[in-house]
């Protein structure tokens, strides 16, 4: 009986050590690659965005007319204050990276029907 | 007078042959207990597609034994099978002592087959194949730090190996078999237990299945118990977006990593990643779909009705069972109770950043464990949406309980 507690009492510790050992490994591990290949996309994302400034800078279009920029809408209805709105909160997710609303665009079905039952299903209360 | 003599010989043999005779009051409890699953499967839908298939085989067992009965090969004179009206040409035939016998061999019941996916390991890992094709690591990738949690509520299981040795009823096999049961991962328990003590199968299986049904009854409280309302009102940060190539390389580099430092874990942890790559890659999609729908269903019919025909009355009204049943409740609430004191560790590391519910989910049992840590969150806030975040320890979880079965089955000696 002694034996057998002895032995159950350094299973649990070899237990405990071991678990953690391979998830703070894992933790580890996962965290280099991320950041990793979060660098290599990032460094690759701004090679792009310095060659599109540079095709950009030899337009010819003025500059005033560059930044007076009206994002293009589907339908005219949308009143300016709600295009104003929207910008501000899109500003507030993307505000620290460069970036123009392009166009406004009514949502249409933007989930299928599968979709929507899925995410429905998935935060249904019990 | 002949014609009714006869009539009443073959009533009188009918009846002898059928269960009414040859049941014993246990399969009756048995065949009582499979009603009242069932009756919780359909009724109350607790995890259906497991209960429903172990319920039915459960009650198929108790009331016909013969379907899970072992293949056998008597030897028989020419004599004896003249009498059975067997031809003694078409069978082999083994000389003893100038002696001809002939090799008659019954072969075993439907469930006997079926069970060998069970008992030879095969079943879980392909489950896992399934689960992995359906699981979303993207939570976890996001916040690595979940796999603390996921490690967390492992300790549980550990815990109860030592409670369950020290009782002293329980062999260490038995005891490790049993503890397993708090990592909430039916096909883990199955495949430990198939390892370690495969008498315990029926009892471990569904007490493994009863309590992962059970989780929005017994998590809850818990819960509440050890956290405080300003833990459970917090609202945690938007998870960052997880690049195609994150996700492609994450079931690589933990099979690579897992299966190099615990081969025993390799057939879950592998088949896990297996699938998980496949969904993925997006390049196997016909495989995806077969391995997540159809492979899935069919392992789970023959699994589930496999393991309730394990459960015969004999086997199961033991005070063995009792034990089993009290201690696996133990091991679970424990887990819990570890996941839920390491989430407000990290939330007290983090400066109040990591809501601690979602320890509770470091737990198996995916996705019902982080459901209730949704839910119990936002019963707090209801504007607050923990399941994303809940989501990462929950498949850390199966992870961790991969691993922790991994320990076991390399330092436990089998039975």
């Amino acid at each position: 009986m002694n034996n057998q507690m002895t032995e159950a009492l350094i299973l649990l510790l070899a237990g405990f050590l071991v678990v953690f050992c391979v998830l703070i490994l894992l933790i580890i591990v996962v965290t280099i690659y991320s950041r990793i290949i979060f660098s290599v996309q990032n460094s690759a994302k701004k090679k792009k965005e310095v060659l599109k400034e540079e095709v950009s800078s030899d337009d010819p279009t003025p500059a005033s007319t560059q930044t007076a920029y009206i994002p293009r809408t589907d339908d005219d209805e949308i009143p300016g204050e709600i295009i104003a709105v929207i910008a501000a909160a899109v500003d507030s997710i993307y505000g620290e990276k460069p970036h123009k609303l392009r166009a406004v665009k009514k949502s249409r079905s933007s989930r299928s029907a599968w979709a929507r039952a899925g995410l429905a299903e998935n935060t249904r209360p019990f | 007078m002949e014609i009714l003599n006869q009539l009443w010989q073959i009533i009188y043999h009918l009846f002898n042959e059928s269960g009414l005779t040859k049941l014993s009051w246990e399969n009756y409890v048995m065949i009582g207990i499979s009603f009242v699953l069932m009756y919780l499967a359909i009724k109350k839908q607790f995890e259906p597609l497991l209960l429903l298939p172990i319920a039915f085989g459960m009650c198929l067992v108790n009331l016909f034994p013969g379907i899970m009965g072992l293949p056998a090969t008597e030897m028989l004179t020419k004599a004896e099978m003249l009498s059975k009206n067997l031809d003694p040409a078409s069978y082999p035939t083994t000389v003893v002592d100038g002696v001809t016998y002939y090799n008659h061999t019954e072969y075993g019941g439907l469930f006997y087959y079926l069970y060998q996916g069970v008992k030879l390991g095969i079943y879980p890992p392909l489950i896992f194949l399934g689960i992995g094709c359906m699981t979303d690591f993207g939570p976890l990738i996001a916040n690595p730090k979940s796999f603390i949690l996921g490690a967390a509520a492992q300790v549980g299981i550990f815990l109860t190996f030592i409670t369950a040795t020290a009782i002293g009823i329980f062999q260490p096999a038995e005891a490790g078999s049993i503890a397993i049961i708090g990592g909430a991962d039916g096909p883990t328990a199955i495949f430990v237990t198939t390892k370690l003590a495969p008498h315990l199968l029926g009892p471990i299986a569904v007490a493994a299945y009863s309590y992962m049904a059970l989780v929005p009854i017994i998590q809850p409280p818990i819960m509440r118990l050890l956290t405080t309302k300003k833990e459970r009102s917090v609202v945690m940060g938007q998870l960052r977006p997880v690049s195609k190539l994150e996700r492609i390389l994450f079931p690589i580099i933990v099979v690579v990593i897992v299966a190099l430092l615990l081969p025993d874990a390799a057939p879950l942890v592998g088949m896990l990643m297996l699938g998980n790559l496949f969904k993925e890659s997006g390049v196997v999609e016909r495989i995806n779909k077969t391995a997540q729908n159809e492979l899935m269903n069919i392992i789970t019919i023959f699994l589930g009705v496999t393991v309730g025909a394990t459960a015969t009355g004999k086997v199961f009204l033991t005070i063995q069972t009792a034990g089993i049943i009290g201690l696996g409740l133990f091991a679970f609430c424990l887990a819990t109770a570890c996941g839920v004191m390491f989430g407000k560790l990290m939330y007290l590391f983090t400066k109040g950043k990591v809501n601690p519910l979602i320890g509770s989910a470091g737990v198996s049992a995916v996705p019902m464990a982080a459901r209730i840590s949704q839910k119990v969150g936002q019963q707090e806030n209801p504007g607050n949406f923990l399941l994303m975040h809940a989501m990462g320890p929950n498949v850390a979880g199966v992870i961790g309980s991969a691993v922790a079965a991994g320990v076991l089955l390399s330092v436990v000696t089998p039975m």
